[in-house]
């Protein structure tokens, strides 16, 4: 960032980002949208460059040796090679795209996308790759392999339709737009890949990272907060809880809690009810955390994963929002879903906060440079790798 | 193969798998085959030992192949080729590198990528291949290691499929398919270069003809059947007893053996230029000169146009001659004239520039005759003899000219006349003769030989008495096939004489005197009860050409063969500019009639009633085109209708299932259709639909009236047709109404479609498919 700082850097970074977005407009398609023929590439591999020099070789031969019959293969091949290049283009074209994200995401964790592929005609060997480096050479270095590279999944498409899923580390909590996905196929030879980008209009809400004792920088700034111990007894006891009452046996009820006395008195299956006892409902207040924003946020998830593993109910407090106390999958989901969205009222700028991984980060991060310090290293740090 | 699903790759998503490295491994077989009738058998012990290795490692018995041992491989290879050839000169021991490099590279083999490798050296192989041979056999053997390799890669290509090895068969031969007239086109369209440089060549020698003979020696005489070359006339074909195919003459003569003296062993031993003896031209220098003066008198046959000299030319000839690495050339009498430059020699034969490393087309004029012309090294040469040899020989030349008065014509007439006679015999097992003087013995001892044995001692007897003359060693005859080529084979081989006389050199055939059956018929007329003859040629279809069948297979194979080796083995520069005039003139007709049509189109709209003429007939020609579109595609509908009851109920679902009504699991026909009509009366169009118009929406709601009702029947109709008890005729009935409603309840669901107007059907997809505006 500090290099881009040059005096030209503002309109001449600006530009490019913009020309480079509409580079992007123009080459990708959007989901659920067949893929068309203008934003279909094509692209030999190096076996194709090599194939090529093959022919070169045959055709020399055939020259040299005044050999018909070699002629002949050197101009199969060729022959080959260029039915090959429309097969594998024509593998592709069509087939529409549809991400749907799986599960739910933390930051620094990887979201589940499943991608499903569709189209009328059977297609083979459909790679689906996160990232910017193309094919092969995107897993090759293992041992340096990042955890935004080289993502892919293969599939071929049987009967109209397939899915596979993917995996997509993120890094920031928010509001995150779905990352561009690549769909690439070397099919039938290996010659040519036809390739093409999806971009898909939805975004995923990324909840923040849950604090974690084991993380060398959440243990730095460890939160004074040491009311409630991180670990979550998995049940209250049985004998603290008070018999409430019997119910008739549904379905799906616990064994170990069916009422056998009572059955094999009446005959009627039912199962016993306990109440649990009250607690008094646990606030996870903002205030009560110390640290920077991201490590309280971090906190507070964590928390809130916590109790909700434990059944207890707990309210949230945040600057300009507060939550009522509840218990259940849907408090849960709130307040995760405030955490993540969560900007200081102060500070608004932060509020949309974009993947490091997309190249939109170059035009977010000149048009409103101020970015929260974890966010601002994590975002150079994906234009150097890309760089 | 089996149809399980066996993974290109191991589960680490690298290596590959038994499977993939068992088909490459069948491919190198596939292309080691190629090469192996050519090549020493020790090669497939090296691709079974690198196989077993590979296999090792590959089920953890063995580490990965290292560095040392793979260059202990190859350096073992080449010891092994060194001595096989004793050296890496000749063509054969590199192309063994090639293969042994080729098949161990398997043992290096471990990814993707490495296979790819494989597979393009694999090619390459494939193609030193064609060096051995052209023939049909190996094309049709490359066609099929070619396509199993295409097939290793598109398996290779293929990620993890249920059925990978159906897939990539179907797709291999997509390929093939496509591909197989794109190279066609590609062959006959490109234009060919001459060779860049040189590279070193395969040795071989195609004929056992040989430019010396030693009558007496044990039989040399070639026997096999191997072809020496082939060749079709563009006019007459000489009568078999015409046909004497020069070669070489043997002029020297040391008593023993007859030997040819090079072009440059004459020069060097009489001291002369080499240019008196050969010359490099098109047209027959040494003809020339006696021919523009004397032959006016000789009765032509066929002329080429001015293609030679005094069109003395009988015979236009083209031949297709075998590979060998001696440049020789085969002539039907004296060579004259041919298109590409060749070397003539003085004694009437001629060679090529250079040697033959593959088949060869050569197109040539010649006499039918021995040479008109003195051979530049003169009288005195061809009447050599070594001194003190077959003085009884001698003796009797001395008779026999006596009796002749001097006469060299009745002297050789004699001569002729001795061989006709009695204890002379034609045999291709003559005894041994291993004397000093060999021709007294054959001539009055053994008197049993073949075509060497009498041509040698006539040509004695002619020098004896100073008549020049020479052996000419070529061969005699050829085998006439239908289409008019003839072929002549090693067996074909034979001797003869040419004397000087009158000023031109005469053929003299003692053979022909002896054995006339053999020139009139060809040596197979010899061959009844012979164990000599196709001695050396195995188990020939030769052999069985009294069976008529067994004949005419051996007579059609040779056909199509000849053709393949002229038209696609052959196929040079001169066949594709012919091949592309005559393309261009077949498409000349086209756009003449083309541009005649444009030019009565040009004078019809300059005038006014014409151009309303112009427009009916453009109109009528395009209502013609789309009724006979229409018509195909009614006929392919019609052709493809599916014809069973169940079968019409099945493209019925998936004719609604393409429109948004899929039939949900387990539902039957009637069922279905029973709820679309529910959900056709069920949503009522609201009147603030977009695109709808308030009178458009009632007629909605009358044709979904319709639909409805039509569905219902139709569901019935199924319901009847399906499982009611019937006898005949109310199922004929039945089964008539169920057509007649499917028709209207098609038709009520397309209306009420069209009304919806939503056209998001399959050209919607394929419009935006194709960025077509909408």
């Amino acid at each position: 960032m500090s290099k881009r700082g040059a005096p030209l850097a503002g309109p001449l970074t600006r530009g490019w980002a913009r020309l480079r977005a509409w580079s992007w407009s123009r080459r990708s398609t959007a989901t659920e949208t067949p893929l068309s023929q203008h934003r279909l590439f094509v692209v030999p591999t190096g076996f194709g460059l090599a194939w090529a020099g093959l022919i070169v070789i045959l055709f020399l031969f055939g020259t040299n040796y005044q050999n018909n019959l070699a002629y002949g293969l050197a101009f199969w091949l060729l022959a080959i090679a260029l039915v090959a290049l429309v097969r594998g283009w024509r593998n592709l074209l069509g087939v529409r795209v549809t991400i749907t994200p799986e599960g739910e995401a933390f930051a620094g964790d990887e979201a589940r996308l499943r991608v499903t592929l569709a189209a009328s005609r059977d297609r083979q060997a459909l790679a689906v790759c996160l990232g910017r480096r193309l094919g092969r050479r995107a897993g090759r270095s293992r041992t340096r392999r990042s955890e935004r590279e080289g993502r892919c999944a293969v599939a071929d498409l049987v009967d109209g339709e397939a899915s596979l899923t993917i995996g997509w580390p993120v890094t920031l909590r928010g509001d995150q737009p779905l990352p561009r996905l690549r769909l690439e196929s070397d099919w039938p030879l290996g010659l040519v890949r036809a390739l093409a980008w999806v971009e898909s209009p939805e975004t995923l809400l990324v909840y923040p990272r849950p604090w974690s004792s084991r993380d060398p920088a959440m243990a730095a700034s460890r939160p004074l907060d040491e009311s409630s111990p991180p670990s979550a007894t998995p049940k209250t006891p049985r004998d603290t809880q008070e018999f409430a009452g019997l119910k008739r046996y549904v379905p799906g009820d616990a064994p170990s809690r069916l009422a056998w006395k009572q059955w094999s008195r009446t005959g009627v299956l039912a199962t016993k009810h306990f109440s649990e006892p009250p607690v008094a409902p646990t606030w996870l207040d903002y205030a009560a955390v110390t640290g920077d924003v991201e490590t309280r946020l971090s906190w507070l998830c964590y928390q809130v994963n916590a109790y909700h593993g434990r059944g207890e109910p707990f309210g949230l407090r945040l600057p300009g929002l507060t939550l009522p106390p509840a218990s259940g999958s849907v408090q849960r989901r709130r307040a995760l879903s405030a955490l993540a969205r969560f900007s200081l009222p102060g500070s608004e700028s932060t509020g949309t906060v974009h993947d490091g991984l997309d190249d939109a980060v170059d035009d977010s991060a000149s048009a409103n440079g101020a970015f929260a310090p974890a966010t601002g290293v994590t975002a150079g740090d994906a234009r150097q790798e890309g760089a | 193969m089996s149809e399980s699903a066996t993974p290109v790759l191991l589960a680490d998503g690298e290596s590959l798998s038994a499977a993939m490295l068992r088909r490459l491994f069948i491919g190198q077989c596939l292309v080691l085959i190629m090469h192996l009738p050519f090549m020493p058998l020790w090669l497939l012990a090296v691709a079974a030992l690198v196989a077993w290795r590979r296999h090792r490692q590959l089920i953890a018995r063995a580490p990965r192949a290292s560095v040392t041992l793979r260059l202990a491989a190859i350096a073992l290879l080449c010891v092994a080729l060194w001595a096989q050839y004793g050296g890496f000169g000749d063509l054969e021991a590199l192309l063994g590198v090639l293969i042994g490099i080729y098949l161990l590279k398997l043992l290096e083999t471990r990814t993707r990528r490495d296979a790819r490798v494989v597979v393009g050296i694999g090619f390459v192989v494939l193609t030193a291949s064609f060096l051995h041979d052209q023939s049909i056999f190996m094309a049709l053997g490359a066609v099929a290691a070619a396509t199993w390799l295409v097939h290793s890669l598109v398996m290779l290509s293929g990620g993890a499929q249920a059925r990978p090895n159906r897939v990539a068969w179907r797709e291999t031969a997509w390929l093939l398919g496509l591909s197989a007239p794109l190279m066609v086109a590609l062959f006959i369209v490109m234009p060919r270069l001459g060779p860049l440089w040189s590279l070193p060549t395969l040795e071989r020698a195609s004929t056992g003809l040989s430019d010396s003979m030693a009558p007496g020696d044990i039989a040399k005489l070639s026997r096999s059947d191997a072809r020496a070359f082939r060749v079709s006339f563009a006019g007459p074909v000489p009568a078999p007893a015409e046909r004497y195919w020069r070669v070489y003459t043997l002029s020297h003569f040391d008593g023993e053996r007859w030997s040819r003296e090079t072009p440059e062993a004459l020069a060097a031993m009489l001291e002369r230029p080499l240019s008196d003896f050969a010359k490099t031209a098109r047209r027959n220098p040494f003809a020339a000169d006696t021919f523009t003066s004397a032959a006016t008198d000789r009765s032509g046959g066929v002329t080429g146009s001015g293609s030679t000299s005094g069109g003395s030319s009988r015979y236009r000839t083209e031949f297709l001659l075998e590979p060998d690495s001696r440049p020789w050339r085969p002539s039907l009498g004296t060579p004259l004239a041919s298109p590409e430059r060749q070397r003539f020699l003085g004694d009437g034969t001629f060679e090529g520039v250079a040697a033959l490393s593959s088949r060869g087309l050569m197109s040539l004029a010649s006499s039918g005759e021995a040479p008109a012309f003195a051979s530049p090294a003169g009288r005195a040469w061809h009447t050599l003899l070594p001194r003190g040899r077959n003085p009884r020989t001698l003796a009797l030349a001395k008779r026999l000219w006596q009796d002749a008065e001097g006469d060299p014509e009745a002297y050789m007439a004699a001569v002729m006349a001795r061989f006709g006679e009695a204890p002379y015999r034609y045999t291709l097992e003559p005894p041994r003769l291993a004397g000093e003087h060999r021709v007294d013995d054959f001539l009055f001892d053994s008197q049993a030989g073949y075509c060497s044995h009498y041509a040698s001692a006539t040509a004695v007897l002619a020098r004896a008495v100073g008549i020049p003359a020479r052996v000419v060693a070529g061969f005699q005859g050829g085998e006439r096939h239908p289409d008019g080529h003839l072929t002549v084979r090693d067996y074909d081989a034979h001797a003869w004489v040419e004397v000087w006389h009158d000023g031109a050199w005469r053929r003299l055939d003692p053979t022909a005197v002896i054995a006339p059956e053999r020139i009139e018929q060809g040596t197979a007329a010899l061959s009844a009860g012979s164990q000599a003859f196709l001695a050396d040629a195995g188990l020939s279809p030769l052999r069985f050409r009294d069976v008529a069948w067994v004949n005419r297979a051996r007579l059609a194979w040779e056909r199509l063969e000849y053709r393949w080796q002229l038209q696609v083995v052959g196929y040079e520069s001169r066949d594709r500019e012919a091949l592309l005039s005559q393309l261009l003139q077949a498409l000349e007709t086209p756009w003449q009639s083309f541009k005649a049509l444009k030019e009565r189109i040009s004078s019809l709209a300059s005038s006014g009633a014409g151009a309303l003429r112009l427009g009916a007939e453009v109109l009528g020609v395009l209502m013609l085109a789309a009724l006979v579109v229409v018509g195909v595609q009614a006929g392919a509908r019609r052709w493809r209708r599916p014809s069973t009851l169940r079968e019409l109920l099945l493209e019925d679902a998936a004719w609604l299932a393409r429109h948004g009504y899929p039939p949900r699991p387990g539902e039957s026909p009637a069922a279905h259709l029973r709820r679309l009509a529910a959900a056709s009366s069920g949503d009522e169009p609201s009147p603030d639909e977009p695109g709808l118009a308030r009178g458009r929406a009632a007629d909605l709601q009358q044709r979904q009236r319709d639909l409805k009702a039509a569905s219902q029947a139709l569901a019935e109709a199924i319901e009847r047709v399906y499982y009611a008890p019937l006898d005949e005729r109310e199922r004929r009935r039945w089964h008539e109404a169920f057509h007649a409603r499917r028709r209207r309840w098609r038709r009520a669901f397309r209306r009420v479609n069209r009304c919806r107007g939503r056209g998001a059907g399959r050209l919607a997809r394929w419009r935006q498919t194709w960025h077509l505006g909408r």
